[in-house]
């Protein structure tokens, strides 16, 4: 663009449409996140499942994946961080609920010993916030509908023994994180090469 | 169209700073985005860094836009981001161009 260019009125109605367009189309690939709490959390509770019908005296050890995950969290987001050229609201928003997530989710596994079987299902409650709020922002049903699953799956595991719970939080990560996960990251590829 | 004429049908005036291509287009791009890069600005305008330093220098010295200098990666790095002087102004601009698109 020239310097000092003159503009019509309808180039300038054209200039604030193309740029706010531009604008909107920056909009980050979130389905990482998605991808990897669903499948660490679903080999955890079906590897805990496994392992306790098969007698294993520590079937719990499947869940040391979730520091795990912590950490390639937390790299993925620095690292992320550091490449990105522009910062926008929704970003901001998807930053702050990943954090409110974590930190809810450490609370509630610290005093897992004193909330015993409750644990899980207060744990899908927090999945549900995450997945419903994630895809409210990023306008995106599939997750939304992954929240309202993960809430379903809560309720229900309130009242079943814990091998079941296990099972419900597989199911509730399937199609909460896996299965939306997927999605969103098509339709981010599409859009990407839509825009070239 | 006198100016006079323009104001009795209605036609509001345009801030002049912003009736400019360059700058209206970093104004609208900043105000969809929470911050973003000098690199990203010049990309999306297509201007050149030349050029845009000048608009950005107008822009700030209006108070339109925040600029701050940091480093990344052992490089400079600027970003700039939309005031709330910016964005009501911007808000103003888009709804003066209506009268003259509209009646």
């Amino acid at each position: 663009m020239e310097q000092e260019k003159n503009i019509s009125r309808e180039e300038g109605y054209e200039i604030i449409q193309r740029m706010l367009r531009t604008a909107r189309h920056e909009v980050d690939n979130n389905s990482f996140y998605f991808l990897l709490w669903g499948w660490l959390v679903l080999a955890a509770s079906v590897g805990h499942f496994i392992l306790g019908k098969a007698g294993f005296d520590y079937p719990y050890i499947t869940w040391a994946l979730m520091p795990v995950g912590g950490i390639i969290t937390a790299v993925y987001a620095m690292k992320h961080e550091k490449h990105k050229k522009v910062r926008s609201y929704v970003d901001q928003l998807m930053s702050y609920v990943l954090i409110a997530f974590l930190v809810s989710l450490v609370i509630v596994l610290a005093f897992m010993s004193v909330l015993q079987l409750y644990t899980y299902p207060i744990v899908m409650v927090i999945y549900g916030i995450w997945l419903f709020v994630s895809g409210g922002a990023l306008r995106f049903r599939p997750l939304v509908i992954g929240g309202v699953i993960n809430w379903g799956c809560a309720v229900a595991a309130f009242f079943v023994a814990f091998e079941m719970q296990l099972l419900l939080l597989s199911f509730a990560v399937l199609t909460g994180y896996i299965i939306p996960g997927y999605m969103l990251n098509g339709q981010w590829a599409r859009k990407k090469n839509a825009i070239g | 169209m006198s100016n006079s004429e323009k104001k009795s049908q209605g036609f509001r005036e345009l801030d002049p700073l912003l009736h400019s291509a360059l700058r209206l287009a970093v104004v609208s791009l900043l105000a969809g985005v929470r911050s973003a890069e000098f690199s990203f600005i010049k990309e999306k305008t297509g201007a050149t860094a030349g050029n845009l330093s000048v608009q950005l220098g107008k822009l700030e010295k209006a108070g339109y836009v925040e600029v701050s200098k940091s480093f990344k990666n052992n490089y400079p790095c600027t970003t700039v981001s939309l005031t709330d002087k910016g964005l009501s102004a911007f808000g103003q601009y888009a709804e003066n161009l209506k009268t003259y698109l509209t009646v």
